[in-house]
């Protein structure tokens, strides 16, 4: 503590301030961490290392005996059975999942189990093949096909005729344009030899690594080729993600400790305001992740683009992570609050970005935009903003709402979570004004609420996914409407007679109206391919009269606006009938969807 | 009767602190968090499993036929094994341009050239869209189709090989999502449970020490190991009862599980080993982000160190689970059995030796 109160910082300006505090927090945080314990966490993952270096070659041995086998010694598939490691062997006559006998018959056992014992059997015998062939002398006689992979771009169906398509004048290499997978298969009329060595080297990348720009510039054979797919840079970019579950440990551990035992006090009633502690709080931790991301773009080649991707992500991890140390009651639940804030934005992230290659929709994670420049692809302005902006907003939003309760009367005081939740918010709740712009405020969480539902009942079955993703959808928007009309009311901003409920409900809905559609009016401009599906919906529509295509345009603030009237009305009377009127609002606002659903259908 | 005098309140204390820590827990609902936690994990390792044996598997999504030009001079060494592949119809075209014109007119989805070149190999050149799903769906069952084609050319080499490949079994009907299920996803949700009773474990103590609560409980009729035997109790407890949870929800689900009670005790022995870990850490360090770090270290190094058994753990679950356990895996059992109690012990010897004073 010295540090900050014996030289005094009034005569300093607001950067000082922020600075001193960070530099504080550097050599307090330093300090907790001996010498003991950095050589032990050393040792560790030194001795981690060196194991996982060794063991990478025959694999982590997962599914290593997973299946018995009792294969007859006679059987041509013997060396098989007793070489891949996924089998364990068993005497022909034992119960087994897999019988195979002398003839070269493979008779699976009838059960689930036999089943994926003969699927797996069957893998194993592809590898077994690939493994001989790879051992010939004669590569030309082994490896008789090679396969060139040349992915284009076809012109819209109007445009065809024109001939221009740069892939018909194959004479020197076929570049197909804006595309990662682009291939020179036509440029080298190679003689047996060459073609014969680049079928070596195709097979001995791993069969993950394909798909990316790197090992398909040549001819392959039919067993190395992938679909596309950017696992490779999908790996790579998820690289980027993992230190930042480590930072935000820490992090959310030193804003935890100002509020035990009212430790934070000092630093509230020095000169320094709330922003400038939180602030200088957080520099030192934002400075350490920009570090090790650059140092991992630097290690797996990612350029500028990759960096100004991942910085996003990086302040809405701390950002939550802040949030979640101001309004965790103890050590136990912030560890489950920061786990929740990783495994929920890891998702966030990671999902969209397997998508890359398939749809635009995947541009809402900045991890796409890390994918795409691993891929060595170009990306607009506008791309990175669309998929960086909610970040941004969000964190802002998210440190926003943690300012709101870092002040002495919430900081030291043990109260749930939601019940902090609903303080802070209220801290941001005056007047109709911020009624209105709270909704809009909350877009870039109902979207990712939204979406994380989607991609998570994605495997379960339909009749149970779309429900889920109505009512959740439903849920989402009518909280997002109501939560701050609530916490206003909880702290007594407005009187609750009906007609002021009324009327703040109507301005809510409307607020989360205009932020829906300005977020639409974004998408359309600045990403026209995402709304290409909308947009088939366009021709039906201009047919109609003037009248059905406001009745169109307005129908959704009609919804917004009566359901957020129901929530606001629900929240000037007290908790419980709060939560009945978001219940009643739900279904209503679900009831609309799916009515709206069938009519267009 | 002296000796019951003293033992049954002490007891009873203990059981108070039990109590006080799954009171906490309780209140602060992170156990439901945590549940949450695993259960989104799970969802999402499973979207991510389904997701990418779909991509590379789409056959097993939907069917489908896809027209495909043929062209070039050898275009007829392929065109009948192509067509066997029931997803795939392809179709000769004599002349490269009007193949081109097809594709372009979106009536084939891919070219193929096919040229043999003067060492007798097949060179072929797939033309596709870069439309996304469709031409990953398009490349997959090509892929089945040219394995085809060169296992079919490899057999006309055969004088010029030294070994014969081995007809590849025919197989159908199969769940791909066996081998995830029992070595990933059955792994995964037993390990969770217990490293996370280890962190609470080392969030408990630290948090206690911090808030200088642990000196309150001193004034307990209890020494600190039986407040320490209680910690761990709770925390260590917790473990082998989700892991029951997700076993029947497994089951529920139409995933058989072979041997539950294995599973079940060793869920409990490497929960009492990584808790006594846990509490053996936030002893040590005073403060919650160094003991976190150390923990989370040890956690990873435990992982990594634990390749260099005969089987790794997370193969002992899967082998517990789907039945294919041997001699080795039931000694290993019995190995962390003893490992638990070891750390307990050791955890123990080391309480008795603190200066409590000093915490």
């Amino acid at each position: 503590m010295s540090g900050v109160s014996s030289e005094g910082m009034n005569d300093r300006g607001s950067l000082g301030r922020i600075w001193r505090i960070a530099r504080w927090e550097v050599t307090r945080s330093a300090g907790t961490v001996d010498r003991k314990t950095i050589a032990v966490v050393l040792v560790l993952l030194l001795a981690a290392g060196f194991v996982g270096y060794s063991a990478v070659d025959d694999g982590v041995g997962l599914e290593d005996g997973l299946y018995t086998v009792a294969v007859d010694e006679e059987s041509p598939y013997y060396e098989v059975a007793t070489a891949d490691r996924t089998f364990r062997t068993v005497d022909p006559g034992e119960p087994a999942d897999l019988i195979i006998y002398a003839n070269g018959h493979v008779n699976p056992a009838e059960t689930a189990k036999g089943n994926a014992a003969h699927a797996a059997f069957s893998d194993a015998v592809e590898r077994h093949n690939e493994a001989l062939m790879i051992a010939e002398s004669d590569t030309a006689a082994a490896f008789p096909v090679s396969v060139t992979l040349v992915y284009e771009q076809r012109e819209p169906l109007e445009a065809v005729g024109d001939g221009d398509l740069e892939a018909d004048d194959g004479d020197d290499g076929t570049e197909a344009d804006g595309d990662s997978l682009a291939t020179d298969g036509s440029s080298d009329d190679g003689t047996g030899s060459e073609t014969a060595d680049d079928d070596a080297s195709a097979i001995a990348t791993p069969e993950f690594g394909g798909g990316s720009i790197d090992d398909s510039s040549g001819p392959q054979t039919p067993g190395s080729i992938t679909p596309p797919f950017p696992f490779q840079s999908l790996v790579l970019a998820f690289l980027f993600v993992v230190p930042m579950n480590f930072v935000i440990q820490a992090y959310g551990s030193t804003i935890m400790d100002e509020r035990i035992n009212r430790r934070g006090e000092l630093l509230l009633v020095s000169p320094a305001s709330r922003y400038e502690i939180v602030a200088g709080k957080t520099l030192p931790y934002l400075l350490g992740v920009t570090g090790l991301v650059c140092a991992i773009a630097l290690v797996i080649d990612g350029g500028w683009l990759s960096v100004a991707a991942v910085i996003p992500i990086a302040l809405l991890f701390l950002a939550a992570t802040f949030v979640g140390a101001m309004f965790a009651r103890s050590f136990k639940e912030l560890t489950f609050v920061t786990v929740t804030i990783s495994v929920f934005l890891t998702t966030y992230t990671f999902v969209p970005a397997i998508f890359t290659d398939v749809t635009p929709i995947a541009l809402i994670s900045p991890l796409t935009l890390v994918v795409l420049d691993l891929q060595g692809e170009s990306v607009r302005a506008v791309e990175y903003l669309f998929s960086t902006a909610p970040f941004y907003l969000g964190s802002a939003v998210l440190f926003g709402l943690g300012l709101g309760s870092y002040r002495e009367e919430d900081m030291f005081t043990q109260k749930p979570v939601p019940s902090k939740v609903i303080d802070s918010i209220a801290t941001h709740v005056r007047g109709k004004a911020s009624v209105f712009a709270m909704p809009i405020v909350f877009i870039p969480f109902v979207f990712a609420i939204q979406l994380l539902t989607v991609s998570l009942v994605f495997a379960l079955p339909e009749t149970l996914s779309l429900p889920i993703i109505f009512l959740v959808a439903a849920g989402v928007e009518e909280v997002a409407k109501s939560v701050h009309v609530y916490a206003g009311y909880a702290h007594s901003r407005f009187d609750s007679s009906v007609k002021t409920a009324l009327g703040i409900g109507a301005i809510s809905g409307l607020g989360f109206f205009v932020g829906e559609k300005f977020t639409h009016v974004v998408q359309l401009v600045g990403l026209p391919d995402i709304v290409e599906g909308q947009a088939a919906f366009g021709p039906t529509l201009a047919g109609d009269s003037l009248l059905v295509l406001a009745a169109i345009a307005l129908a959704p603030l009609v919804l917004h606006v009566v359901t957020a009237m129901i929530g606001a009305l629900g929240a000037s009377r007290g908790r419980r009938s709060y939560l009945v009127a978001l219940v009643l609002a739900t279904a209503v606002h679900a009831t609309y969807n799916l009515g709206v659903i069938v009519l267009v259908l | 009767m002296s000796f019951n005098a003293t033992t049954e309140p002490t007891w009873r204390a203990k059981l108070a602190i039990v109590h006080r820590e799954i009171r906490s827990l309780r209140a602060e609902k992170t156990i439901v968090l945590a549940l949450a936690i695993q259960l989104v994990i799970a969802g999402f390792s499973g979207f991510l499993v389904v997701g990418l044996v779909s991509l590379y598997d789409p056959s097993a999504v939907e069917g489908g036929e896809m027209a495909i030009a043929v062209t070039g001079e050898d275009r007829e060494a392929i065109l009948d094994i192509v067509n066997q592949q029931n997803t795939l119809s392809a179709q000769p075209y004599d002349d490269p341009d009007t193949a081109y014109d097809a594709f372009s007119e979106r009536r084939v989805a891919a070219i193929l050239e096919v040229t043999r070149l003067e060492d007798e190999t097949l060179r072929i050149t797939v033309t596709a869209s870069d439309e996304g799903l469709g031409t990953t769906l398009l490349i997959s069952e090509l892929q089945e189709s040219l394995r085809a084609v060169e296992f079919e050319e490899r057999a006309a080499n055969v004088d010029r090989l030294e070994s014969q490949p081995l007809p590849v079994p025919e197989t159908d009907g199969a769940n791909p999502y066996v081998g995830f299920t029992y070595t990933i996803l059955i792994p995964l949700l037993l390990f969770l449970p217990v490293f996370i009773s280890g962190s609470i474990a080392v969030d408990s103590l630290i948090e206690e020490r911090q808030r200088g609560t642990l000196e309150l409980l001193r004034v307990a009729p209890l020494s600190f190991a039986d407040v320490i035997d209680a910690k761990l109790v709770a925390t260590a407890g917790l473990a082998p009862l989700q892991a029951v949870a997700w076993l029947l929800l497994l089951a529920l689900n139409g995933t058989t599980i072979v041997h539950p009670g294995p599973l079940v005790v060793l869920v409990s022995v490497l929960a009492l080993c990584i808790v006594a870990g846990g509490l053996g850490v936030a002893l040590y360090a005073p403060d919650r982000r160094q003991a976190q770090l150390l923990y989370s270290a040890g956690i990873v190094g435990l992982l990594v160190v634990t390749t260099l058994l005969p089987e790794h753990p997370a193969n002992t679950i899967a082998k517990f689970a789907i039945g294919s356990e041997t001699t080795t895996t039931w000694l290993l059992l019995v190995g962390y059995s003893a490992l638990g109690l070891g750390s307990y012990l050791l955890l123990r010897v080391g309480v008795s030796r603190l200066k409590t004073e000093g915490l």
